[in-house]
């Protein structure tokens, strides 16, 4: 596992019991860290009320995601807690999975279709693009293979699922993931602030950015701390476009296979099947049994709230697993690459989400 | 068959997770969950 993501995998050869123990100082971070943005929130929420102040609403994310950052980077994330700060992944896909409550499928077939299409053009350009800097900038042919599967889908997982599939090092991999990392928390200052200058509605602004921030926490980070409306689609259209990292990823494989330098794949279906992120069945299961009407009116605010707790752990594991010295150790070329890709994609889907808000009305 | 292959994956997790949390709900054992 790279050093840059600061997570380490649970080590198989622990017994289960003593495993699960082992996260649990971990989580209980994740859950203080997030319940002091929400408190916090609510403190300033209530001083400006009670003091006839108006105050700016600083969403729980940004403090949530603040507080992690000071932690992380500061006096860091002690040994003890870092199995359970990696456990944030799981809160992640936990919350989508539950946000299929807030969807009926009909919405999901609407908003979906239109996503999937811009997500097509979003993931053929995002490739070419990408490979094309990074010859330019004459990076290894495998980096740059890697940084065009993070970019154009989904970031960390892509660059993982792409390292074992095309055999690259770990050092390559190291070097993709620790540039769209740090993109992803750049992301989160600058998406917002872009949405707020051009006044892009909550859906449009969701869209953009589930379809231009590469990691998924960082993608419902940035669409939370618009809005809740726009976290939701920012959400809706990630999950679309998390779930091409199977067929991208093939086609790497093949590829690099052709060129003798990785294993042939046997049986693409199976290889398809082990890519599928399964979260994007279980979020489709939950709108089903939604739409439906499986659940009771106070059951899907209950669920709904259950997918804020999950999504409340996930933004304080984005705070405090972002480690600014170690990205900085990647070299100046992988990120100047990641970040000229990263900006034209941004700009190229919001010519994007413009054009489909006019044809389409988002 | 490895075992790391055997293992049931986080994305699964999270779903078996999730769909207890909203068999729950229905049952009416998590009546409120507040924010």
């Amino acid at each position: 596992m790279p050093q840059v993501i600061a997570i380490d995998q649970p080590n198989t050869a622990t017994k289960p019991a003593t495993s699960f123990l082992g996260l649990i100082p971990g989580i209980l971070l994740l859950a203080a860290v997030g319940y002091a943005g929400k408190f916090i929130e609510q403190f300033i929420a209530r001083y400006g009320k009670s003091h006839h102040l108006v105050l700016p609403n600083i969403e729980y994310v940004l403090w949530a995601i603040l507080i992690g950052l000071l932690i992380a980077n500061t006096v860091g994330v002690p040994e003890l807690f870092r199995r359970g700060v990696a456990t944030y992944e799981f809160w992640l896909k936990t919350g989508i999975v539950l946000l299929g409550a807030r969807f009926i499928l009909g919405d999901i077939a609407k908003l979906g279709g239109i996503a999937l299409l811009l997500v097509f053009i979003e993931i053929g350009l995002g490739l070419a693009f990408m490979t094309y800097l990074g010859t330019v900038f004459k990076l290894k042919p495998k980096l740059v293979s890697l940084l065009a599967i993070g970019s154009s889908i989904c970031g960390v997982s892509a660059i993982i699922a792409g390292q074992g599939a095309i055999e690259a090092d770990e050092e390559d991999s190291s070097f993709a993931i620790a540039a769209i990392l740090a993109l992803g928390a750049i992301s989160l200052l600058v998406f917002p602030l872009v949405g707020h200058a051009l006044h892009l509605s909550d859906r449009a602004y969701g869209v953009w950015t589930g379809l231009a921030v590469d990691n998924t926490a960082e993608t419902a980070a940035a669409g939370a701390l618009y809005s809740d409306a726009a976290g939701k689609v920012a959400i809706l259209v990630k999950t679309c476009r998390n779930a091409m990292i199977g067929f991208v990823v093939l086609g790497y494989a093949i590829y690099w296979a052709s060129k003798g330098q990785a294993a042939g794949i046997q049986n693409k279906a199976a290889f398809l099947w082990t890519k599928f992120p399964k979260f994007v069945l279980g979020f489709l299961l939950i709108s089903l049994l939604a739409s439906v009407g499986f659940f009771t009116k106070p059951g899907l605010l209950a669920i709904g709230n259950l997918s804020r707790w999950a999504f409340l752990l996930t933004f304080a594991g984005v705070g405090l697993r972002t480690n600014f010295r170690e990205l900085t150790k990647q070299g100046v070329r992988p990120f100047l690459v990641g970040a000229i890709g990263e900006i034209v994609i941004a700009l190229v889907t919001l010519g994007l989400v413009f054009t489909a808000d006019r044809l389409f009305r988002l | 068959m490895p075992a790391s292959a055997r293992r049931v994956s986080l994305d699964t997790w999270a779903v078996l997770l999730s769909l207890t949390l909203a068999l729950l709900v229905r049952i009416g054992i998590l009546k409120v969950v507040p924010w």
